[in-house]
């Protein structure tokens, strides 16, 4: 009975707790960011007294809200496909093949996550600066994100190597399949959902990434985190920040939603070998 | 059998190759540039300049000190927090898919926006100081953002990071098997028993993970310090980014070398703590390991 009111009373709390904990301030920001600038949202209202897209159509017009736009979502795919590409070979060795310090070479690959970002893209920029290669800044931001990212693109890959049925691919061998056949017929499409949610992973932490497109990029190469960034300093203007907080923040939500999606229907009979039609 | 390892090599050298060429060799800068060498400007020469002037400096000790402070607190609180909850949702009950989703959102959430979120709460005009003046316990809106504490900080850091905490506790409490639990329940172990010699001792690993990566990226923090922290105190990466701003590049490679350092020290310490801590027969543990000893030998 004491455990049952205990549980109602956790269960309760926590139903308040995560609604002051997430609902709460993002109902903040949505009213932010549609606050008319002609009537001002003062301590005594509890709502603003005049909402419009205002804010919205100022950001776009008049901020560098096109080009962080431009810049993130021209740059996270490139990234995505980058590093989809780097992470295969090393992947396909760690999920197909033992071979001796693999449980090394597997640690050696998360080093990127225990790095501070901060330094790795202060001295990024000193090695760019000291070769002279200032103009390539660009290709700089994109290799620091591709080997940031290289941990997670690895880790998903090699689980999607690791679940290729051996069946498959002995029956394609047995059934005088060549090499590209196999890999056709066995490997992509047990990969499939490896692929995916490699890219979406990828795609969203570029997305967000902050320091590096912040100490590499600024002031010309700007993305949706730096302007964030930048109008969250001195000049705090909130209705502009909440929209480029909405901005940045919705898109990944739905990415998100969409790779659990993925991943939780991704092909059980192809991965355990079972029921191959 | 070498064709073999030629071609594991070869494998490699896009993946692994890459990241080590890449963190080895900015690893390598700093070191060298915090010992005069491999300098943008000037002349290289190798010294030990730049470190006595940085440990003379009030502000990089207390940038030390501040760095260490959030970091260590954070990683608590963060576990402190998720542990229990993880406990909890451990059996699926009603609901509890929709409290973990929830519990978890912050997860999706970019720092920045969580830090222009938490803004929005205790700024002059948030939702705090709206209540208070409502309530009519205060007539002018009180000062929170930038507090000398830094509790804020803390806060943000464990509304972003307890998330990733519970994500993986509640991976490791799931898969600790009910048959093992039954089996110390029936041998007569108590409640307290199965917490600290089984369920814990089974999550040390997913405990280790989390508290190394949530104490490095609070450790390292730079936007939360910036836009919430307080004033006259600055982080490790705030402080290098602060020197590389002016110029100082030398000054900002002993910073980073810091960063690296303790990085690395305070992640080692804390898969140290939490093993000795947590591990079977842990300090929390009735069970001391003399006590084993000694039954083995009696049982030889």
């Amino acid at each position: 009975m004491i455990a049952k009111s205990l549980h109602r009373i956790l269960f309760i709390s926590m139903i308040i707790i995560g609604v002051i904990w997430i609902v709460v301030p993002f109902i903040m920001a949505i009213l932010w960011s549609l606050v008319d600038p002609a009537e001002p949202w003062t301590v005594d209202l509890v709502t603003p007294p005049v909402m419009s897209f205002y804010r919205w159509t100022y950001m776009w017009e008049s901020s560098n809200l096109k080009d962080a736009l431009f810049n993130s979502y021209l740059l996270a795919p490139t990234v995505s496909i980058i590093t989809l590409i780097f992470s295969i070979p090393t992947a396909y060795v760690f999920g197909r093949y033992n071979f001796v310090g693999k449980e090394i070479a597997k640690l050696l690959c998360l080093l990127p996550l225990v790095t501070p970002y901060f330094v790795l893209s202060v001295f990024l920029t000193a090695t760019i600066i000291s070769f002279g290669l200032s103009e390539y800044r660009v290709a700089a931001i994109v290799l620091a994100h591709a080997v940031m990212f290289l941990p997670y693109a690895i880790r998903i890959m090699t689980v999607g190597f690791e679940q290729v049925s051996q069946e498959h691919i002995d029956a394609a061998r047995d059934l005088s399949a060549t090499t590209f056949s196999r890999w056709r017929v066995a490997y992509f499409p047990a990969l499939r959902p490896a692929f995916f949610a490699s890219i979406l992973i990828v795609f969203i932490q570029s997305i967000e990434e902050f320091a590096v497109a912040f100490i590499l990029g600024s002031p010309t190469f700007v993305t949706i985190p730096t302007l964030l960034f930048s109008t969250m300093g001195q000049d705090f203007v909130r209705p502009n920040a909440a929209v480029l907080s909405l901005i940045l923040v919705v898109p990944n939500v739905v990415l998100m939603l969409f790779l659990e999606k993925l991943l939780r229907t991704a092909n059980p009979a192809m991965i355990s070998g079972k029921g191959l039609k | 059998m070498l064709a073999k390892y030629l071609f594991i090599i070869l494998c490699l050298i896009p993946g692994l190759g890459i990241i080590l060429a890449l963190i080895g060799f900015v690893t390598y800068i700093v070191i060298m540039q915090s010992i005069g060498l491999n300098n943008l400007f000037g002349e290289d020469e190798f010294t030990i300049k730049f470190w006595d002037k940085i440990f003379a400096r009030k502000s990089y000790n207390r940038s030390v000190r501040y760095s260490l402070y959030i970091g260590t607190f954070s990683t608590i609180f963060s576990i402190l927090i998720a542990y229990p909850i993880a406990l909890w949702l451990r059996k699926p009950f009603r609901g509890s898919l929709f409290i973990s989703s929830i519990l978890k959102a912050p997860l999706l959430v970019h720092g920045l926006v969580a830090a222009f979120l938490f803004l929005n709460v205790i700024e002059y005009h948030g939702l705090v100081n709206q209540l208070l003046q409502y309530l009519n316990f205060t007539d002018q809106p009180i000062r929170m953002r930038n507090d000398r504490n830094a509790f804020g900080v803390l806060f943000l850091q464990t509304w972003k990071n307890m998330p990733f905490a519970l994500l993986l506790l509640a991976g490791a409490l799931q898969s600790i098997s009910d048959d093992t639990l039954d089996a110390a329940r029936d041998l007569g172990a108590s409640l307290y028993r199965r917490f600290i010699d089984i369920i814990i001792p089974l999550t040390i690993s997913a405990m280790t993970a989390a508290a190394i990566i949530i104490f490095i990226g609070a450790f390292a923090d730079f936007t939360f310090q910036k836009i919430a922290g307080p004033r006259n105190t600055f982080s490790l990466s705030q402080l290098m980014v602060e020197y590389r701003g002016r110029g100082k590049w030398n000054e900002a490679a002993t910073v980073g070398v810091t960063l690296i350092v303790l990085s690395f020290f305070g992640a080692v310490l804390v898969a140290f703590i939490i093993n000795k801590l947590f591990k079977y027969p842990g300090w929390l543990s009735p069970v001391k390991m003399k006590n084993i000893k000694s039954i083995i030998t009696r049982q030889k």
